[in-house]
């Protein structure tokens, strides 16, 4: 019984730290599968490459918090939930449905700073 | 690119837009004063009735005799201009941009059928220049300008094609797209192509000559 248990323990920790492995530092396109019927090839977005090459230390840059009252909690980060927990497909009020939260997000930003990808087909690569 | 693709999708597309409204504006006040003047015995004989019952004849798919006397042309013909229409208006790229700029959303196409529906376009456009080109008494009536139309028509079509398939690398190409629509927007009012407002004109005016002078059918 205690054998078991400890290979148990030992599988189960093996497979968390592969998952953990493949979190953010080797993500390379943000899935689409929140989407229903995705039309285009997933957005091409190496994470960690990406928020090195762009200068982005703070992680809530992407991942913010917002109060009750819409108000943005500054220090404060998500990148504990997915983009899709908060934002549903449809505009809700004043927040962006889960399309226009990504595009305003990434091309925003983009445009801002004249640097990054501003066509579809720069990101949505086949 | 980044500066180009800004200019061409902001300013340079309400200045096309702007153009395109105010040229047809333009063309149509035009059009209206060259008819007071010279010819506005016309406007005592211009009727509701006889002027939509022939829109309504010609609309309708081999609702004349030349429709039906040229069924392949007939077809194509009608295909080209719903799907000319409908394609950019129920595009996804479109509304996403829409929604983006000003918060308007509706229904779009499924991407692979809008990809269908462009071809078809392109398809069209060919099949017309190949008639122009080999059809005796089309070519007899054909200029350059002809062909020009088709090309300005045909290219947001043709460059939105190879953007979506990614056949080239980079913005270039979307940024083409989006010039090449916007010139055939601001050169339309201008062009033959302005027949997308004043050929209803000219049909309601045929239409009330023979119904209502002539008293013959005129499709
Ligand atoms: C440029 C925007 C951006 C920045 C900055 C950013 N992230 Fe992310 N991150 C994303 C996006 C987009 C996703 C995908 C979210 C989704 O699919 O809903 C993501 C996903 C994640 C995930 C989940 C990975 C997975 O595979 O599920 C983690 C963990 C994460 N980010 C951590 C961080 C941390 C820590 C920082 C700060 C050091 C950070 N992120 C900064 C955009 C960003
Ligand atoms: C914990 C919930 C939550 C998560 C997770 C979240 N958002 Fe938001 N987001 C909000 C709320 C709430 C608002 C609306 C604020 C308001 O009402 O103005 C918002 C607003 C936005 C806006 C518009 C305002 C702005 O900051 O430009 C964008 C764009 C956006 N989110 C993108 C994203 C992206 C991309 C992700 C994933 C990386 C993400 N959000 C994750 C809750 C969240
Ligand atoms: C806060 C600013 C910011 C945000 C948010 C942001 N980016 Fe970027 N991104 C940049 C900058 C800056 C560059 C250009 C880096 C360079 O070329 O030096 C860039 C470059 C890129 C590139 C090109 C990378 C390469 O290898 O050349 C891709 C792809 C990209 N971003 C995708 C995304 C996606 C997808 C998102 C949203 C999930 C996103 N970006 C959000 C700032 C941002
Ligand atoms: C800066 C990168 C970027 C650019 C530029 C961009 N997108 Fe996206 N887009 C994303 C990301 C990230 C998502 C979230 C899911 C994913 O990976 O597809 C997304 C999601 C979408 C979705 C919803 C998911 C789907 O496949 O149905 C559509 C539709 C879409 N984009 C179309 C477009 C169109 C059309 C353009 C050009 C007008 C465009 N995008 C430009 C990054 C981008």
């Amino acid at each position: 019984m205690n054998r078991m248990l400890f290979w148990g323990m030992t599988i189960l920790s093996i497979a968390v730290a592969v998952c953990t492995a493949f979190g953010q530092e080797d993500m390379e396109l943000v899935d689409n599968g929140a989407f229903d019927r995705p039309q285009r090839p997933p957005a091409i977005f190496e994470h960690d490459a990406h928020n090195e090459m762009a200068g982005l230390d703070d992680c809530a840059e992407c991942h913010h918090l917002y109060d009750e009252s819409g108000q943005k909690l500054e220090g404060e980060s998500s990148e504990d939930q997915m983009c899709a927990d908060c934002h549903e497909l449809k505009d809700v009020g004043s927040k962006p449905g889960l399309r226009k939260a990504f595009h305003n997000n990434c091309k925003g930003c983009h445009v801002a700073q004249e640097k990054g990808p501003i066509a579809c087909a720069q990101c949505h690569v086949r | 690119m980044h500066a180009l693709y800004q200019f061409v999708a902001g300013p340079l597309a309400w200045a096309a837009f702007i153009v395109f409204l105010g040229g047809l504006l333009y063309r149509l006040i035009r059009l209206l004063i060259l008819v007071r003047n010279r010819e506005p015995f016309i406007s005592s004989y211009m009727s509701w009735r006889y002027g939509l019952r022939s829109i309504v004849h010609w609309l309708t798919p081999f609702g004349t005799v030349r429709w039906r006397t040229m069924p392949v042309l007939t077809v194509v013909t009608f295909v080209f201009h719903l799907f000319l229409l409908i394609t950019p208006i129920f595009l996804l790229s479109h509304i996403v941009l829409w929604d983006e700029a000003w918060g308007l959303t509706w229904w779009a196409l499924p991407d692979v059928l809008a990809d269908i529906m462009c071809a078809i376009v392109i398809a069209c456009c060919v099949f017309f220049a190949v008639r122009r080109s080999t059809q005796p008494e089309v070519r007899f009536v054909t200029d350059s300008s002809d062909y020009l139309i088709l090309l300005l028509t045909a290219a947001p079509f043709l460059t939105g094609f190879v953007a979506y398939h990614q056949w080239t690398e980079g913005a270039w190409m979307t940024i083409l797209h989006m010039f090449s629509g916007e010139l055939m927007l601001a050169l339309l009012p201008f062009t033959r192509l302005g027949h997308m407002l004043l050929g209803w004109l000219t049909r309601a005016y045929m239409g009330s000559e023979f119904g209502g002078v002539r008293h013959a059918r005129d499709w």
